[in-house]
């Protein structure tokens, strides 16, 4: 391919994601409502992947916590770690990350477990006995992953600090008391809302484009494959592309 | 010898047309799949369409369903034009038609209770657990196999599950079955008890059928009537052994 | 899509886990922010505000009391801030509270402290105006320390100086010779070393306040406040200048002996063998300089120690700057 059709393919697909977004806010509103399926992917993609989530927070918290000491030593504010960690965790690393692995956990597997549906025609059973697989399976999936991953994240950030409460007392000596007295004094509203807010962003991202990817899926298991993988390439940057948005609205609204 | 061509035989006085086909024509890119296609299904009546793979038979019955949206054409069914309708007209027409795919389609993330109740949940919203529960297990009856109840698809065999993929057709009593390929793909011992449960139900259930196939032992036993389709058009028509007698080279072709 | 089996409980506590988090932050935050809690308002002027914003604490004898709400300017030499503290907090505030804005830590945020006085005077009512009163600011606060330790290390000098013209006047062991003078020179001594305990404490008072200072412990708010500090270090000051006019009398006071004790002993008067053997009193004289010395020599040490500290680092570069300049302009300062 060379550029023009890349670029073109480029925006026919954007358009396509956004049409089928689109689509999905036209059936979110009409019943039926798929309630069960609804629960039970909240169970599937939010609670299932709360030990995946757990764990990357708590190492990042932990990690983030000794990288930083270093440097906060040589310029003697060792002191503020603790607000520090908080801050860098609530603003930016705990959405992004969480919102990343999110993307890889989940992402691949709606793009797969659609994109196989789709190839067995499963989807399109659904379809002729009139039941709409757009709701029973877009729909419940969007809504659970934009749901889920803000409380995913908000736990993730709960981890990550006590991680970081591990890390702050590997050298050194902090009580609970003032890691929790440093951790929340520094924070703000504008620290915690804007952060908290984009997270519904990136999970409905992630959600719609998993959906795509494997509800357009192309015939054959290199098509499901394909889904999976794109689901997750093009979630992960749309992740970066909507933090990028986030920050300069959050600064042009003046949130900071 | 010269080849008679056979004239299509418009519907019968008698029998009210539950699908009529006219000018049907549909295109993938600059292959020209169906032109000019015309067919009429009557009531009660076993319809073969006959072609080698590739011929546009699934197109066909794709379109009828509309999986696929036809480029011109009008196809009447139960006395409404498919091709205009909008989407919830289009959802309660689909619960008349009843649609078995080759590959079956069932749900494999779903028991096969849940595979039958699917379809039935989701248009009967008022019926009550004891009636669904009524319905699946007659539908289980009608194939035969009640024990499989609460068993995967993945567990069953080739032939289980094209006859659990017929009972969740049923399930809804459709006035029309559209079969694609029904006895592709089974041994043929197999196939010979698929193709004796098609004639049960449609006598049962007083159901008009067309089959998609170029199994002959299925195709004679099934047929009242069958149309070759030939080069997107309908090549052919008659009755098994009007056709099997035919001198024309490539109706025989089928028929060696 | 029902094989895996839903666990609505697990789900549920998930659910309240994450949510409870959220709330219970928003909580934490909002009380850090008074956003809870009864509070009132009360304004206070200012000259120049320091760059205070509208969220910074505000704290009553150091104790976190409210939070600015608004930084507004009334006209070209009046800045109007309002305070929202805590009600529980109001009858402790007073009308004549002295009100000022200094930094939190050396590098931390700007905050309003409210200092009670010990006069009486009315409480303190919900839109009130109080006067601000101008902060001491770290510049500041680092001239004064450069000015006392410039001091010091000037009277220490003297005194080495003096002591070295002591220890080396042939003159004066002559004058040990005598033996009417002893008494005089004992008192002399005992004057000296008076005033060597005088400049040890002082010192200790300065190195615990520099000291403070490098430790970053945010002491520069608490030396602000704390007025008695803040006198010590002037009063400091105060008595080193005084010390360096004793010893500067005592010096020419012993040069005046030493001229008579001369006199005295050309004529063949007294001994020093008196003197001389007077062990304990040469210790002590010993001591005396000794600690003198020391005591210089450590100050010198916390003055570098402090130019060495990142935090100082940028002050003291100024400072050599300015002094670099203005011996460049030609002429000593």
């Amino acid at each position: 391919m060379n550029t023009s059709e890349n670029t073109k393919a480029f925006f026919t697909e954007t358009g396509a994601i956004s049409s089928f977004a689109a689509r999905f806010f036209k059936q979110v509103y009409k019943p039926r409502f798929e309630l069960n399926e609804f629960i039970r992917q909240c169970y599937v993609i939010g609670y299932q992947s709360l030990p995946l989530i757990g764990l990357t927070g708590f190492i990042m918290g932990l990690v983030l916590t000794i990288q930083l000491r270093p440097s906060l030593t040589e310029y003697g504010v060792e002191a503020q770690l603790p607000s520090m960690i908080s801050v860098a965790v609530f603003r930016e690393l705990g959405p992004v990350i969480t919102a990343l692995i999110f993307a890889g956990k989940i992402g691949s597997s709606i793009g797969a477990e659609l994109g196989s549906m789709r190839v067995t025609e499963q989807i399109d059973a659904m379809e002729v006995s009139g039941t709409n697989p757009f709701k029973y399976l877009v729909v419940t999936r969007v809504l659970a992953t934009t749901l889920m991953l803000p409380i995913l994240v908000l736990l993730a950030d709960a981890i990550a600090l006590y991680g970081s409460y591990l890390g702050v007392n590997i050298r050194g000596n902090t009580s609970f008391s003032l890691f929790y007295t440093q951790v929340t004094g520094i924070l703000e509203f504008g620290d915690v809302l804007p952060a908290f807010i984009k997270t519904f962003f990136f999970g409905f991202a992630i959600g719609v484009i998993g959906c795509y990817k494997g509800y357009h899926s192309r015939k054959g298991t290199e098509g499901v494959g394909r889904s999976a993988n794109m689901a997750v390439v093009i979630s992960s940057v749309t992740v970066f592309v909507i933090d990028l948005v986030a920050v300069q609205v959050t600064d042009i609204l003046n949130l900071n | 010898m010269l080849p008679e061509p056979i004239p299509v035989v418009k519907a019968k006085a008698t029998a009210e047309p539950v699908i009529a086909i006219h000018e049907l024509a549909k295109s993938f890119g600059d292959n020209q799949v169906l032109a000019h296609f015309d067919l009429v299904l009557n009531q009660g009546e076993n319809l073969v369409v006959l072609g080698k793979s590739g011929s546009g038979k699934s197109v066909l019955i794709k379109c009828i369903i509309r999986l696929l949206e036809p480029d011109s054409g009008s196809i009447q069914v139960l006395g409404e034009n498919i091709v205009d309708l909008n989407e919830e007209a289009l959802d309660r027409l689909r619960v008349k038609i009843g649609f078995l795919f080759q590959g079956n389609a069932l749900y494999d993330s779903m028991t096969v209770r849940q595979n039958l109740e699917f379809p039935l949940r989701r248009h009967w919203m008022n019926v009550s657990q004891g009636e669904v529960d009524g319905l699946v297990m007659e539908a289980l009856d009608n194939v035969g196999l009640e024990e499989t109840l609460d068993m995967m698809p993945e567990e069953l065999s080739g032939g289980m599950r094209k006859r659990i993929a017929l009972a969740r057709t049923l399930i809804l009593k459709p006035d029309i079955i559209l079969y694609d390929e029904p006895t592709t793909g089974l041994d043929p011992i197999t196939g010979k008890e698929i193709s004796e449960l098609m004639i049960e139900v449609q006598h049962k259930y007083k159901t008009s059928s067309l089959i998609i196939s170029h199994d002959m032992k299925c195709i004679r036993r099934t047929a009242d009537r069958i149309i070759v389709l030939l080069d997107g058009r309908c090549y052919a028509e008659g009755t098994y052994a009007e056709l099997e007698r035919s001198s024309d080279p490539q109706v025989k072709n089928f028929f060696e | 899509m029902a094989n895996k089996k839903v666990d609505t409980t697990k789900l549920g506590v998930f659910m309240i886990a994450g949510v409870g988090f959220l709330v219970m932050l928003l909580y934490v935050i909002g009380k850090n922010q008074n956003l809870f809690g009864k509070t009132f308002a009360f304004r206070a002027q200012f000259e120049n505000v320091h760059g205070l914003m509208p969220g910074n604490n505000v704290r009553f004898a150091g104790i976190d009391a409210g939070s600015v709400k608004t930084v507004e300017v009334l006209d070209d030499t009046i800045i109007e801030v309002t305070l929202l503290v805590k009600t529980k907090m109001k009858k402790f505030i007073h009308r004549n509270a002295k009100i000022s804005i200094a930094t939190d830590g050396l590098i931390g945020n700007m905050v309003v402290n409210i200092e009670p006085s010990k006069l009486p005077a009315p409480e303190v009512e919900e839109g009130d105006v109080l006067q601000g009163v101008k902060g001491l600011n770290t510049d500041e606060m680092l001239k004064v320390l450069n000015q006392t330790n410039n001091d010091i290390a000037s009277i220490a000098t003297e005194i080495k100086h003096t002591v070295m013209r002591i220890n080396k006047s042939k003159a004066l062991w002559e004058v040990l010779e005598d033996e009417s003078l002893p008494a005089n020179v004992r008192q002399s001594l005992q004057r000296l070393k008076a005033a060597t305990v005088s400049i040890n404490h002082i010192l200790a008072d300065v190195s615990v306040v520099v000291n403070d200072v490098r430790d970053g412990k945010g002491t520069i708010g608490k030396l602000v406040r704390d007025s008695s500090i803040a006198l010590a270090a002037t009063e400091a000051v105060d008595k080193i200048k005084n010390i360096g006019v004793a010893a500067d009398s005592l010096s020419s006071r012993i040069n005046g002996f030493v001229a008579g004790i001369t006199s005295d002993v050309n004529e063949g008067k007294g001994t020093i063998h008196t003197l001389l053997k007077d062990e304990t009193m040469a210790q002590q004289l010993r001591n005396g300089v000794g600690d003198i010395e020391h005591d210089a020599r450590a100050l010198k040490e916390v003055m570098e120690a402090l130019k060495q500290s990142f935090l100082f680092r940028g002050y003291f570069r100024r400072q050599e700057k300015q002094k670099r300049e203005r011996s460049g302009k030609g002429g000593k300062y």
